[in-house]
């Protein structure tokens, strides 16, 4: 099957998909955001006074899910006749209270919270001031002072409370800071599900799925300076020096087909139309430093990006049972595999080992 | 992947018509053009240049919490993109075939249940957890997680078909892709004992196996352990720690481990260590995995600083012993690596300083970039040099640099254009243009349960 016949169903199928969306979602854009309105209401000093939250967040207490647009406030109208108010309030004030239209990125029961907590400053304890962008959220430490959440941290469970865990950036565990990059696969193997509460494959497919791929991510992201892309500029030049020194760091994302591909066209593959042997003369026969023996053994992984074809391998034609070529297994091999049944029955062994060992 | 393509298009296209009902769909969409040349040879002293001009569009689309009668955080990801070359192939595209290359580089659905204690994952996806480093499968993936009294049980099984390199034109031998095969399958088990105080504090201890076979050859077949200790209360320490053992060789492939902590609010440090034998990633039915039993060993540390002011300072050191000429004994290296970064108001600026000295080659090299955000435009500028301890290609150095500039459309569309040049050992002189329209949108419904 043509490989571009699931892109084209997924294309249409992203299409209908956004046209659906388009009808009953909101785009949420981050400058939705910044255009909406700056808190106006003195927090600090009616918390000193000790005015009590619900005089000013009317039906809060009843709330039991949080909406857009609908942020339970409702301030007295004539501040100096209320008794909650004009201790200090000798005049009326007129506050207008703009409204926002923000989704909330938590889900809480504020008719539970407030029955149960009493103190609203239990969790808020920082408050917006007039001119603040945003409304401080609640730190995490205050709900694990009530709710055991360890588990539900380590197994990963942050939804239902958070709505999602995109823009949050992980202060304590998992801190991405220092050289994360360097350190993130280890972290990440005991713990992946953890790193899936805010990552999507699609974050990890960019580096680590090179086989589908379409390019490379500096490539198709060149504004994005600021990242720690792999392969940036001219790597083609950097990717001999580097596979030498960390084969298996090549080998972990990269096969041999990906090797194949670019070296067939320099023609530096057995396979190339044009061949150009990229080795140095000595390089067949010789038995020193110089020579293919050594430099197999030492990496084999950078053999393995042109000569790793099965039964065919160029390899297979001197180092046969018989052949020119001499034994090349390592002596731990030898070791290992005396005394085995008859290679020439194993489909491997018998590229090589074409008729019983003596 | 071929075998299955119907059948995966059609379960994400069926599900994928339900993410309207999304509670949050993230979508982006980017066109892009690129115009460069590539080297080929054809005969002759030397390769010939011809101009490449691939037309990507990729598309990815992101949907949490679809409501559905049976699972929570019902959730869809997929990530896809296809490709017309307007001139010469480009290379990696692969050697044969036509002008239209496409792929799916993630798909799936994924599902909670059991009070979100049951993940199911189904479509194509990465296993990250244990020993199946990295593989992407097209099948299926499960993770149950079991409260025992304070501690908790973690079971996880996938199965599937491993993902082929998309341009992969060889016959012969099947597998020759590290995750190449036609099925793989494997799990992981782990024990956890979570610390109640501070987010992540506990212990983890797992093991992991992981098998691939390929026309009925076991082409991998490996057991690996695993940890995570977060020790302390006031301090986010973690080290975690992994090895696999392959089973046909009955050899260690490699172990790990990394350490990361916060020492200070401006400090952050982390070390690691790794040692690793390349071989044992070969297939085990590659002629050439018989061939030698080399070590490689890499162990160093990094911090970065906050020096204040929007400047930040990284460094990391590492050691690296490479067997000798022969295979045999070892040959000591280092790779250094240190970065600055500056950031005030619209503007970021950032260099970066790396020295790889190695058995066979090294090279030292700078990289300086910087963006300035003007308004909805941006520009952005990128220089890399790199200077070689022994000539590649016959030249001691490549240098190339990109400058990109933007505007950010209406309705979340972006304009991206991008000019690099350079001076490399394969090419005396390149030029590469590329031409850029993205769509990032996040779409969510108006209410937030």
């Amino acid at each position: 099957m043509n490989r571009l016949a699931l892109p084209a169903v997924l294309a249409a199928t992203f299409g209908i998909v956004l046209a659906g969306a388009g009808c009953s979602l909101k785009p949420q854009r981050s400058e939705a955001r910044q255009a909406e309105p700056k808190y106006v209401f003195p927090h600090a000093p009616h918390v000193e006074g000790e005015v009590a939250c619900v005089a000013c967040h009317a039906g809060i207490a009843d709330a039991k899910k949080l909406e857009a647009g609908i942020r339970h406030v409702q301030l007295p109208k004539t501040p100096s006749t209320d008794d909650r108010c004009n201790g200090c309030h000798d005049t009326d004030v007129t506050v207008e209270v703009p409204a926002r239209n923000e989704p909330f990125r938590i889900r809480i029961d504020h008719a539970q919270h407030v029955a149960q907590v009493k103190d609203c400053r239990t969790c808020h304890v920082k408050l917006p001031e007039p001119g603040d962008q945003e409304s401080p959220a609640p730190p995490m430490a205050t709900c694990t002072s009530c709710h055991d959440h360890q588990a539900d941290f380590n197994a990963a469970k942050c939804t239902p409370c958070h709505v999602d865990l995109k823009g949050y950036v992980p202060q304590t565990a998992f801190s991405h800071a220092g050289n994360w990059m360097k350190v993130h696969g280890s972290m990440a193997r005991p713990t992946a599900e953890s790193c899936a509460a805010c990552h999507d494959q699609t974050s990890c497919a960019e580096c680590h799925a090179s086989q589908v791929t379409p390019a490379r991510p500096s490539v198709i992201y060149p504004e994005a300076v600021d990242k720690g892309f792999i392969h940036r500029g001219d790597y083609v030049s950097r990717h001999i020096i580097d596979a030498r020194a960390d084969p298996a760091s090549c080998r972990s994302c990269h096969g041999s087909a990906f090797c194949y591909a670019c070296h067939t066209e320099q023609g530096v593959t057995t396979s190339a139309v044009n061949v150009r042997d990229p080795h140095p003369p000595g390089w067949a026969t010789d038995t020193g430093p110089k020579g293919h023996g050594d430099a197999a053994r030492r990496d084999i992984l950078s053999c393995a990006g042109c000569h790793d074809n099965g039964a065919s391998s160029t390899c297979v034609a001197c180092h046969q049972m018989g052949g020119v070529g001499g034994n090349p297994h390592p002596g731990s091999f030898l070791r290992k595999h005396r005394g085995e049944a008859d290679p020439s029955s194993k489909a491997m062994c018998s590229a090589c080992h074409t008729q019983p060992l003596p | 992947m071929i075998r299955q393509t119907p059948l995966l298009a059609a379960l994400i296209a069926l599900l994928a018509a339900s993410a309207a009902r999304a509670d949050t769909v993230e979508a982006s969409s980017t066109t892009l053009l690129l115009l460069g040349q590539e080297p080929r040879y054809r005969g002759g002293s030397r390769p010939e240049l011809v101009t490449v001009a691939p037309v990507f569009e990729i598309l990815t689309i992101t949907a949490r919490d679809i409501e559905n009668g049976f699972s929570d955080d019902l959730r869809i990801v997929l990530s896809t993109w296809g490709a017309i070359d307007l001139a010469e192939r480009r290379w990696d595209a692969g050697t044969d075939g036509g002008r239209l290359t496409g792929d799916v580089t993630t798909g799936y659905v994924q599902a909670k249940l059991l009070d979100r204690r049951l993940t199911l994952r189904a479509g194509r996806s990465m296993i990250a957890t244990g020993v199946a480093r990295m593989i992407q499968l097209d099948g299926g993936q499960a993770v149950v997680v079991v409260p025992i009294a304070r501690a908790q049980l973690s079971l996880s099984a996938y199965a599937g078909v491993p993902t082929s390199q998309r341009f992969q034109t060889r016959d012969g031998l099947k597998s020759w892709n590290p995750v190449g095969g036609t099925l793989a399958y494997g799990g992981r088990v782990a024990a956890g004992l979570p610390i109640p105080g501070v987010a992540g504090r506990g212990f983890e201890l797992g093991a992991s196996a992981n098998v691939v076979n390929d026309g009925g050859e076991t082409v991998r077949q490996e057991v690996g352990a695993d940890f995570r200790v977060q020790p302390l209360r006031r301090s986010n320490l973690t080290l975690a720690g992994f090895g696999t053992f392959n089973l046909p060789e009955q050899r260690v492939a490699e172990v790990s481990a990394a350490l990361t902590t916060t020492v200070t609010s401006k400090l952050h440090v982390t070390a690691d260590f790794k040692r690793v034998e390349p071989s044992l990633l070969l297939s085990r039915d590659s002629i050439l995995s018989v061939f030698t039993t080399s070590v490689w060993t890499e162990l160093g540390a990094g911090a970065t600083y906050n020096l204040g002011r929007g400047l930040h300072a990284g460094v990391d050191a590492h050691l690296r012993a490479e067997p000798g000429a022969d295979g045999s004994g070892s040959d000591l290296g280092s790779d250094l690596r240190a970065r600055v970064s500056w950031e005030s108001g619209r503007t970021i600026a950032g260099l970066e300083l790396f020295n790889l000295d190695a058995y066979a080659n090294g090279y030292f090299g700078t990289r300086v970039w910087a963006r300035r955000n003007l308004g909805k435009a941006f520009v952005t500028g990128d220089v890399l040099g790199t200077f070689f301890r022994e000539d590649v290609n016959g030249q001691g150095e490549s240098v190339t640099g990109t400058l990109t500039a933007g505007y950010q459309l209406p309705l979340g569309f972006t304009a991206v254009l991008s000019g690099s040049a350079g001076m490399t050992p394969y090419l005396e002189q390149n030029y590469d243009l590329m031409a850029k329209l993205a769509y990032n949108q996040t779409y969510r419904t108006a209410e937030v349960r």
